[in-house]
């Protein structure tokens, strides 16, 4: 998935400057200068996508959730069970094409929020049945 | 903007909720209630400004066109407007709930539970000073930033909100044991403040405002056509000494301006602990005066911020953070203005209730951490100094040498911003400080941090340091601890809240399920 989104972006960032260096003639740069952001993204295509999946990771415990996120900066995030507040089951275009769904939890404060991105759809879906029934088992208003 | 339906709220069932007790301030409020009749003056004339502009023109035209009686509608349509606001405006707090009506055509009820509110501000505008009212605003804490969605009850005598707020508190953290205790006063403002104020900044802000506005009345009265800079005969002074009496002239007016302002908002500063409720009171302004409650459950940290002028002159300023209020909000969290230092910290070992998270010495993040800030201040300003040196080497001018002068002021703040960098964890509070042109030192209580990041980047990693992100309901959200080493930012969190993060981590390795591949 993440292969097909950064490819999609690529492209068009690829092919707006062609557009615009060619024919258009918007900007006056030397072919070269194109031709070595083509090369820059086909690497970013081909790197950052594996770099992505080899960093990911969760986790839930009985009592927390854990993610690892990011390539370039690589963020770990832990939310203790008690302090969840919504738990949302979102799937985009693209991941519906290949059957994913990202699962997003989030707390009181609005820099916590976790989000488990690229999940198997049935997987996403028994988490999300999973962390409203722990969420709901503890006590507390979660702020 | 769809009409809401709100005549149809269903009656909550009334038995649930003891009667508030006879007399009391909440009984009264029990039934629906009009805001203070003396709003039918205040929105009047509120209105009037507001038409300012309209009926201006409307004189204006009188005067070219001759007198004829419609144009008085001029002024009928803004006091009838007014009057309407009162008739259709109506509050009540019964069974738990506070419900506010307003509106004629679209008609909005707004209705939230005692138990949330959160804060309760009482502010007065110079009109309703003189009519002996207030405007209390209740904060529940709410993301939504609509002014539709706010809980204001817009004129209410003073002695009536002042009950109100105190029984709308109580009941929301339920706490059946007040004692009746005289209010204690903790810090009062001081006239000396106002050598603080030209160092804020703010005078700045003003002046800028100030400008902007007075440039756009000269565009629109059409000063710039007839200005012609050669008609105007300079002094007899040479530039030498020009330059800096208008650099003077300009420093002085920001400065009377920051006075000014720090005057207005801060006159009569005072805050007080409510003792037997447990709250913190905060009154102030010159104009327009303002009272804060906060509810000391809520306080779940200070901030002490002390940008470069102001610690130059021992100052700083507090701020609380306030679960469920945010950085929108600063308003209501203002502890101390910028004032002495001193003052600063001992208002904060009050409100923390515990003098060491103040107090101790902060622990250093280490050799690595402090490479990190040279080779970050260093690398930018390297290049700028390396660039204008090759650009004077390549035939360019040579004032473009002045990029060589980044490197001292970069070294400065590099040594600044690694001699402030710190943290610590005692008493139950996790204490972080770091910057340097504002250097804050946020201190957080334990049982308020919701959850942990940790944040590195590649670099960063590969020092083997991690930023240490405590997330929290208020404030910015978030107390980040900058650059700590791998190790001891995890013994940090740890130690902080014990059983949540030992399970995820041994030895720094992290056990984890992989996602699914794509």
């Amino acid at each position: 998935m993440w292969l097909t989104t950064s490819a999609a972006g690529a492209l068009v960032v690829l092919v707006a400057l062609v557009v615009l260096a060619g024919p258009m003639g918007v900007l006056d740069v030397p072919w070269w200068l194109v031709a070595l952001a083509g090369a820059l993204l086909a690497a970013y295509v081909a790197v950052v996508p594996q770099w992505r999946y080899a960093v990911h990771r969760w986790e839930v415990t009985d009592t927390a959730v854990y993610t690892q996120t990011g390539w370039w900066t690589r963020e770990r995030r832990i939310a203790p069970m008690s302090r969840i507040q919504t738990v949302d089951h979102v799937e985009g275009a693209i991941s519906r094409l290949f059957g994913l769904a990202t699962v997003t939890v989030t707390t009181a404060s609005a820099a916590g929020a976790l989000a488990i991105v690229g999940l198997d759809k049935d997987v996403a879906r028994r988490l999300v049945d999973e962390l409203t029934v722990k969420a709901d088992a503890v006590e507390g208003d979660a702020t | 903007m769809t009409p809401h339906d709100g005549a149809h709220v269903t009656e909550p069932d009334l038995s649930a909720y003891p009667p508030p007790e006879p007399g009391t301030e909440l009984q009264r409020d029990a039934e629906w209630q009009r805001l203070d009749p003396r709003m039918l003056f205040v929105h009047p004339i509120r209105e009037v400004i507001r038409f300012l502009p309209v009926l201006i023109v409307f004189a204006l035209a009188r005067t070219a066109a001759g007198g004829e009686p419609w144009q008085l509608l001029g002024v009928a349509i803004p006091v009838a407007l007014g009057l309407l606001r009162y008739l259709t405006t109506r509050f009540r707090i019964a069974a738990g709930r506070i419900e506010l009506q307003r509106g004629l055509l679209n008609r909005h009820v707004l209705s939230t539970p005692v138990d949330r509110v959160r804060t309760v501000d009482l502010t007065s505008s110079p009109i309703h000073r003189l009519l002996g009212l207030t405007t209390l605003k209740i904060g529940t804490g709410t993301a939504s930033t609509s002014d539709e969605d706010r809980i204001d009850l817009d004129g209410l005598p003073l002695d009536r909100a002042r009950a109100l707020r105190e029984q709308l508190l109580r009941t929301s953290t339920a706490d059946d044991a007040i004692e009746e205790s005289p209010d204690r006063e903790v810090v009062t403002f001081a006239l000396s403040w106002l050598r603080f104020a030209p160092l804020t900044g703010s005078g700045v802000v003003i002046a800028a405002a100030a400008l902007g506005a007075a440039s756009q009345l000269l565009q629109a009265t059409g000063f710039f056509e007839r200005f012609n800079p050669e008609t105007v005969r300079l002094p007899g002074l040479s530039l030498v000494v020009l330059v800096p009496l208008l650099v003077a002239a300009a420093l002085a007016v920001v400065s009377l301006l920051a006075i000014g302002g720090y005057l207005v908002t801060n006159w009569g500063f005072r805050l007080t602990r409510t003792r037997g409720s447990g709250t913190w009171h905060l009154t102030r302004g010159l104009f327009t005066t303002r009272e804060t409650t906060l509810d000391d459950e809520r306080v779940a940290g200070v901030n002490v911020s002390e940008p470069l002028g102001l610690r130059a002159a021992r100052g700083a300023r507090l701020s609380a953070i306030v679960t469920g209020l945010d950085r929108k909000q600063q308003g209501s969290s203002a502890l101390v203005p910028p004032g002495p230092l001193a003052v600063v910290e001992r208002v904060a070992r009050e409100v923390l209730d515990s003098a060491e998270p103040v107090d101790t010495p902060l622990v250093g993040h280490g050799p690595r951490a402090v490479r990190r800030r040279w080779t970050r201040a260093l690398a930018p300003a390297g290049v700028v100094a390396a660039g204008g040196v090759l650009a004077v080497a390549l035939g360019e001018p040579t004032w473009l040498l002045a990029g060589l002068v980044t490197l001292p002021v970069a070294a400065l703040l590099a040594w600044d911003r690694t001699r402030s960098l710190g943290h610590a964890l005692v008493a139950g509070h996790l204490v972080a400080r770091s910057g340097s042109v504002v250097r804050r030192r946020r201190i957080l209580e334990a049982d308020h941090v919701i959850g942990w990041n940790f944040q590195a980047t590649w670099f960063q990693r590969r020092a083997g340091l991690t930023t240490l992100v405590a997330t929290t309901a208020g404030g910015n959200q978030a107390v980040a601890v900058l650059d700590v080493p791998e190790g001891e930012a995890v013994r940090v969190a740890q130690a902080a809240l014990p059983h949540l993060i030992g399970e995820f981590v041994e030895l720094g390795d992290f056990p984890a399920q992989s996602a699914a591949r794509a």
